[in-house]
């Protein structure tokens, strides 16, 4: 063969490997992103979810302002790592709030933190029941509940 | 060990476009340098002249087996993207090395990736437990600034009118002390931030408006910021300079959140650049370039280099002139600093914005890495390794281009240099680490 086409056979093959990689890897990009989308940030996977938390303001914590939380039959929220929904903040205590979904309604309880938890700026002192459109506020940062 | 589940394929099968990626170029070089016109079987490569880049492709295979024991969740893009860029780099070497009159610059470079490897898988093996990088913060600032001061005093031949390198002999080659001291701010940085975010973020005295961050927790920032900068200043290694303090706004922003920090900072940064501007000739010198280059007397003076970079760039067109067969010794530091230019004329435009997507996915997967993360340490050094990548290759790539004032920083795991492939290994290596953290 020609040594001029072999080379020009050799050159946009070179050039096609690079377009190959660059979108072989948009398209594992892109696989990751679906799976992503479809496992819930936070939560446990495998038990039954009664409810979500949206993060309206993260505060001083890594988490992302619109992500959705899951709640269990019962959801700890505070700075230990062994609550389910871990809150990396100052302004949060290590056992913050719990929240227990019984009756068929979600109640909120506050574990005698420091800050203090609230639901649409009320202080709460006792358990309450919360509805989807609630705001609940742990330390610095705020979340709305939806179904 | 390894299961089936746990195997990495994806990245297995990423890494295949690599390896005949650099097969096909080397028998392209091959093909070039033997000067028939006409190709048999018998012209085609043997088994022994592929043996330095087979050597490569083995290396990258060894990583991916060890990152399947070590890590067999982590991050399947991040080895692959790198590898390919290393390829290229690799392959860049091996080409220009005998228009250089230095034939060995391709297996040097080639080695240097190996070695890359190795610290890159060892980082990840090291960090399986990520707590000492954060506990240990200020002896990792401190080591990183120790090093450099070290070159500092070696540096001999103070001369403001030149740019420089800092370099430590070290065993048989020269080590750049500043590449590890990158990677060690960022940990610093990270470190330091995730711990008082939330008083940066909060900050302390009112004025007028505007809350003043808090001075106990701004100044062993400051302290660390200022000192890097003096020794980059020192050493007139101002594109440094330059990344560090990028780095340091981009990682200030993620942990505080807060836009007029970013401000304050660039008027600083604006204060400082006005300094060097005035101290240095050189620095004048670069900013006049970009719009005298084409000048006369400038074109073949001090802009020659520019001129010559972008009339290769020209040459290229579309889809290069095929690699062997551009004629690169024009360019002044055509292997390391104008790395750009050479695939510029040899695969055109296609092949360097192939390159920019390289880039910006492997940007793309640092980010995502950050955005994942489990914890704020984490998230910051995710994101400050990431800007390190981001930030260099947007300085080189714009200088080269005259968008900017050249500085002299290399295109990260492209550009020729053993120090460079090496930190940018060991950042990998982290990254790979943190995609998928037990600790």
């Amino acid at each position: 063969m020609d040594l001029a086409h072999f080379l020009l056979i050799l050159r946009l093959g070179l050039v096609a490997i690079l377009y190959l990689v660059v979108l072989q890897v948009v398209a594992v990009a892109r696989r990751d992103m679906r799976r992503l989308a479809r496992t819930p940030v936070g939560g446990a996977r495998g038990r039954p979810v009664v409810g979500h938390l949206i993060v309206i303001d993260s505060g001083s914590t890594p988490l992302l302002p619109g992500s959705r939380l899951d709640l269990e039959a019962v959801t700890t929220l505070g700075r230990a790592p062994t609550n389910s929904i871990v809150l990396e903040s100052t302004f949060v205590s290590t056992e913050h709030t719990r929240i227990v979904f019984r009756d068929r309604s979600l109640w909120v309880e506050d574990l005698g933190s420091r800050n203090g938890t609230s639901v649409n700026q009320q202080p709460v002192a006792q358990p309450v029941a919360v509805r989807p459109g609630d705001v609940l506020q742990v330390g610095d940062v705020r979340f709305k509940f939806a179904v | 060990m390894i299961t089936r589940r746990g195997y990495r394929w994806t990245e297995m099968y990423l890494l295949l476009l690599p390896a005949a990626f650099l097969v096909l170029g080397v028998t392209q070089l091959l093909l070039i340098r033997t000067g028939h016109q006409v190709v048999t079987q018998k012209s085609l490569p043997t088994l022994d002249a592929l043996g330095p880049a087979l050597g490569l492709i083995a290396a990258f295979a060894g990583a991916h087996v060890l990152l399947c024991i070590i890590a067999p969740e982590a991050d399947q893009t991040i080895l692959p993207i790198v590898g390919m860029l290393s390829t290229i780099g690799v392959l860049m070497a091996l080409r220009l090395g005998p228009d250089l009159g230095a034939p060995e610059l391709g297996t040097k470079q080639l080695l240097w990736v190996v070695i890359g490897l190795a610290f890159c898988v060892l980082t990840v093996w090291g960090t399986r437990n990520l707590r000492w990088l954060r506990l240990y913060k200020y002896t990792w600032a401190v080591i990183g600034i120790a090093l450099v001061a070290v070159a500092l005093v070696h540096a001999h031949n103070i001369d403001f009118n030149s740019p420089s390198r800092d370099v430590l002999g070290v065993g048989p080659g020269n080590f750049q002390p500043s590449e590890l001291l990158k990677i060690c701010l960022v940990v610093f940085f990270a470190g330091y931030l995730s711990e008082n975010r939330e008083m940066l973020a909060i900050g302390g005295k009112k004025v007028g408006r505007f809350t003043l961050p808090p001075p106990k927790q701004l100044g062993p920032l400051a302290v660390m910021l200022g000192l890097s900068l003096i020794i980059f200043v020192g050493l007139r290694e101002l594109g440094l300079a330059m990344l560090v303090f990028g780095l340091f706004l981009a990682m200030l922003y993620v942990a505080s959140g807060r836009f007029d920090f970013v401000v304050a900072s660039l008027g600083l940064f604006a204060v400082g650049a006005f300094i060097c501007y005035n101290l240095f000739s050189y620095v004048r010198d670069r900013v006049a370039i970009v719009s005298t280059a084409f000048d006369p007397g400038v074109a073949t003076d001090k802009g020659y280099q520019i001129v010559q970079g972008l009339i290769a760039f020209g040459v290229g067109g579309v889809f290069g002139q095929g690699l062997g067969l551009g004629h690169p010794t024009f360019v002044p530091a055509i292997s390391t600093d104008y790395v750009a230019a050479a695939i510029g004329e040899e695969f055109g435009l296609a092949g360097l914005l192939a390159i920019l997507g390289l880039f910006l996915l492997l940007i793309y997967r640092g980010m995502r890495v950050a955005v994942l993360a489990r914890d704020s340490f984490n998230q910051l050094l995710a994101c400050g390794l990431t800007a390190v990548f981001a930030l260099q290759t947007l300085v080189i790539l714009a200088g080269n281009l005259k968008l900017m004032p050249l500085t002299g920083i290399p295109l990260p795991f492209v550009a020729y240099g053993g120090s460079s492939v090496i930190a940018n290994f060991i950042i990998v290596g982290l990254l790979i680490r943190l995609s998928k953290a037990d600790a």
